[in-house]
């Protein structure tokens, strides 16, 4: 299955591709007033409203700023992902679609299901759902249906 | 980007390197594979779907790579034309920059020699003899004068003439950049020299019809002198710079002219060392092919080069008219042409002088071969700074650094298109595994191209690095020989004072007479060497006896100085060609706050050896002769100093002790850069990257290795420019 990778600080992270509408540029947010520090704003994507989440804050690293590298995926919504033809997965997205604004893509990458190892223990966390190795380094494997819930807690300490 | 600019090096320039060629066919013939691609993508997209909005979706996926791939070929097109041009550019102004400070270094040391024949031709030795001379011979034929010839009993003459050579030989061992120094009578007979190996060939001899001679017996006063470009003189073998004045009646600067002084200044020997200097060398030491420097005069014939062979004396070299005719003081040229065969870089720059001193009108040039600008350079070391560090520095022409974010802007393009695409066919379900091969095809072009951009760019990055501090180690090199020069002159001074008949002889007396005679012999000498803030002698005791300056008499009069530094150096001197300097330091013999003085002792009875009844003591106006030095060797562009640039000298304990940066690298303050630029040996250099006060400076710098008998206090040299 194909996942698509980027940067957050230190680490790789990957995406299922399936769970993906598009990737965009950041640019400019609408911001929320109230709304957890988490959420940089709202953003308009041909006429629907995406929520974006910081990944930076939302994993307690930097906070991911705009730039010439900084992208947001926006992950389906339940609707939309049950209208993919041939999928095989049992999981439930949000209702509404979802950003991730992440500071650097770094690429899409093929996994074999053999390659998908749990989570060790001690590092243990909701929303990491894998580890894959690859040569030099280690890919965390998020979980889309719980990474987009993460726009209702504040931070997440791992 | 601006496509109606000429394209001056097209991909087909002969200074294109092959690799560069290579590099420009793989980025082109991939670029132009992606457009089939994309077709076939469009073409894929109605097959495995009739849904329209997902076929649009591709569509435009496919229409926005084949943008991006045109606007990489066309980035592509003018891409190595501004790698080429930036090299370029830069090199020319190094290249200029070079001729203008072996210009400089000569002028500097010319400017020097101006002063000396002035001061030395008011000796009372030298016109004791010469009037001796014009006296015992007044109408004899002009070939029996030769005072070496005269038989007979005339012994006050004889020993007149001994005394003038004998003190014309301690000026030159005070002086040693001139090659002999002879005195002439009104008649043009040289009655006495100072090189004695020479002195069967020199003495008699009959000088009156050369141009130094006469127009030297013309000046109208003491402050008056002639230079004699270049010429062929009968004292010498070789060609002659000859600096002469008129000695006037009683040592009296408004005299009347009764012979002259000539100072055969070792041109030569000063402008090979100036020229083979910041010349690129070979293994064995040998100048690379195809590199020569050289200076021509004011007729626009060679008065010395790097090559005798290519470039002998006397020659009118192949350059170009606006090469030879450069007039306007600071004027320069630069061309490409073939010179001795080689596709050469020809760069011109005419004397500025300084000041009031306008110099002898030569002209410095440089040649190099055009491909040392484009080579890679050969030994890149590591400082520290990542290439997209580098790329986005000043360092880097405005254009280069645009098209760098282009290229990058044009990558993360096609880079999120491809994942898009991806998405697109994921979503297509197994119909859409087709779309694959094409988005990783795409995904692979896009990123190998601007990878191998980046790449180039990037080269070229460090080798502008490499050269600009190259450059800037140049710039170091200059100004720590400029003050080395400069200092190596105050040496020379210091023992020449101190062997003064009125210092030694005022010293031995007792009077108050005696002091008054010496405070206004110093007083003449400061008022012809105004580079000095003050001269001080002080007695055996160590107190200060007699001064130049008669604003600092009353304070000066009396004051011990026994425990200072430069008066226990002095008292340890025995022989007249000693001196020894202090650092620059805050002296109480003054208000200033940064002192150098140097010191020599005076000598008992005015011998070369002996006991020292006193000491000499000349404060150097430091900073006010430093920084105009500095200033000099600052980087330019285009003439203007460069973003954050400076200069300055550091002491053997990292204090700043002369700059032209006062913000940013005050005086008698500990300077923070790296300290393989400070702990340098004798004439080393160094270059390097550092950051002090959140600014980040590349740096050249040079150790001192002092100037003949100049050995040079320990400091060195720095020139910085800022590069964020």
């Amino acid at each position: 299955m194909l996942y698509s990778i980027f940067h957050l600080g230190p680490n790789l992270i990957g995406v299922p591709i399936y769970s993906i509408l598009e990737i965009v540029r950041s640019s400019k947010f609408y911001p929320i007033k109230g709304a957890p520090s988490v959420i940089d704003g709202l953003i308009n994507l041909r006429g629907k409203v995406v929520t974006v989440i910081n990944t930076g804050i939302a994993f307690d690293t930097t906070q991911v700023a705009i730039s010439e590298e900084s992208c947001i995926y926006i992950f389906k919504n339940n609707a939309e992902l049950k209208e993919l033809a041939d999928l095989e997965i049992d999981e439930n997205m949000s209702p509404d679609n979802i950003g991730l604004h992440v500071e650097k893509i770094e690429g899409v990458i093929n996994v074999e299901k053999e390659e998908l190892q749990p989570v060790p223990a001690n590092m243990a966390h909701p929303f990491y759902q894998h580890v894959v190795r690859r040569v030099d380094d280690f890919i965390i494997i998020l979980k889309p249906s719980k990474a987009i819930i993460l726009n209702q807690t504040e931070t997440v300490k791992p | 980007m601006n496509q109606s600019q000429d394209i001056m090096f097209n991909i087909y320039n002969p200074v294109i390197t092959y690799e560069h060629r290579a590099d420009y066919d793989m980025i082109v013939s991939q670029l132009q594979e992606i457009f089939p691609i994309c077709n076939q993508g469009k073409c894929k997209a109605l097959e495995v779907t009739d849904d329209p909005q997902k076929q649009k979706q591709i569509n435009d996926l496919m229409e926005k790579v084949e943008f991006f791939s045109d606007s990489l070929i066309n980035i592509t097109k003018v891409f190595f034309d501004q790698l080429y041009r930036a090299k370029e550019t830069s090199s020319q102004s190094i290249s200029k920059s070079m001729a203008k400070i072996k210009i400089d270094m000569i002028e500097r040391s010319l400017l020097e020699r101006t002063c000396d024949v002035r001061w030395w031709a008011l000796e009372k030795a030298f016109w004791k003899c010469i009037t001796l001379s014009n006296a015992a011979q007044p109408t004899a034929s002009k070939t029996s004068l030769a005072p070496r010839a005269k038989s007979g009993p005339d012994t006050d003459y004889q020993k007149a003439i001994d005394m003038a050579c004998s003190r014309l030989e301690d000026i030159r061992s005070s002086y040693t950049l001139y090659r002999d120094l002879v005195i002439v009578n009104s008649m043009g007979i040289v009655v006495a020299n100072s090189n004695s190996e020479r002195k069967s060939l020199t003495l008699g001899l009959d000088v009156s019809d050369e141009l130094w001679f006469q127009k030297a017996l013309e000046t109208k006063d003491g402050t008056a002198y002639h230079v004699q470009d270049i010429a062929r003189s009968k004292l010498e073998d070789q060609p002659s710079l000859i600096y002469a004045t008129a000695i006037r009646t009683e040592g009296d600067e408004y005299g009347d002219a009764i012979g002259v002084m000539g100072v055969l200044f070792d041109f030569q020997g000063e402008c090979q060392m100036v020229l083979n200097d910041y010349l690129p060398k070979g293994p064995k030491g040998d100048i690379l092919d195809g590199w020569f420097s050289f200076f021509t005069n004011s007729q626009g014939r060679v008065i010395c080069s790097s090559d005798q062979h290519f470039i002998p004396f006397g020659a009118t070299p192949e350059l170009s008219r606006s090469h030879r005719y450069l007039v306007k003081p600071g004027e320069s040229h630069v061309s490409t042409s073939i010179f001795f065969g080689n596709r050469s870089l020809l760069v011109s720059y005419h004397t500025s002088g300084f000041n009031e001193y306008e110099g002898l009108g030569w002209t410095s040039h440089l040649v190099l071969p055009i491909t040392a600008i484009f080579e890679r350079g050969s030994d890149h070391k590591v400082f520290g700074i990542t290439p997209k560090e580098l790329m986005s520095s000043s360092l880097i022409p405005a254009q280069n650094r645009q098209t760098y974010q282009e290229i990058q802007r044009n990558k993360a393009d096609i880079q999120l298109i491809s994942i898009n695409g991806i998405v697109l066919a994921t979503d297509l379900g197994k119909a859409g595994k087709s779309f694959m091969p094409i988005f990783d095809q795409i995904t692979e072009t896009g990123s190998s191209t601007t990878g191998k951009m980046e790449l180039l760019l990037s080269e070229m990055s460090s080798d502008m690095l490499q050269q600009n501090l190259q450059a800037l180690t140049n710039l170091s090199q200059q100004a720590i020989e400029l003050i080395d020069r400069n200092l190596f002159e105050r040496a020379a001074d210091v023992r020449w004072w101190s062997t003064d008949h009125v210092l030694w002889e005022s010293l031995q007396g007792t009077g108050k007479k005696d002091m008054e005679a010496i405070n206004k012999r110093l007083q003449i000498i400061n008022a012809s060497y105004t580079m000095y803030r003050d001269l001080v002698v002080a007695d055996a005791n160590g107190r200060i006896v007699a001064n130049s300056k008669v604003e600092n008499r009353d304070k000066l009069d009396g004051q011990s100085v026994s425990d200072q530094f430069w008066f226990r150096q002095g008292m340890q001197m025995s022989k007249l060609v000693q001196f020894a300097a202090q650092d620059v330091c805050d002296s109480d013999l003054e208000n200033e706050n940064t002192s150098l003085i140097y010191c020599s002792a005076i000598l008992e009875n005015g011998q070369r050896s002996g006991k020292p009844v006193g000491v000499l003591g000349i404060l150097f106006d430091w900073e006010n002769q430093a920084q105009p030095i500095l200033a000099g060797c600052l980087p330019l562009i285009n003439n203007e100093l460069v973003h954050g640039g400076a200069a300055f000298y550091v002491n053997r304990d990292r204090v700043v002790i002369a700059t032209t940066d006062e913000r940013h690298f005050p005086i008698n303050k500990v300077v923070n850069i790296p300290p393989e630029n400070v702990n340098l040996k004798d004439g080393e250099s160094a270059s390097g990257i550092f950051s002090t006060n959140d600014r980040k400076y590349i740096i050249g710098s040079s150790g001192s290795h002092g100037y003949r008998e100049y050995k040079g206090l320990g400091w060195t040299a720095h020139v910085v420019r800022a590069i964020d």
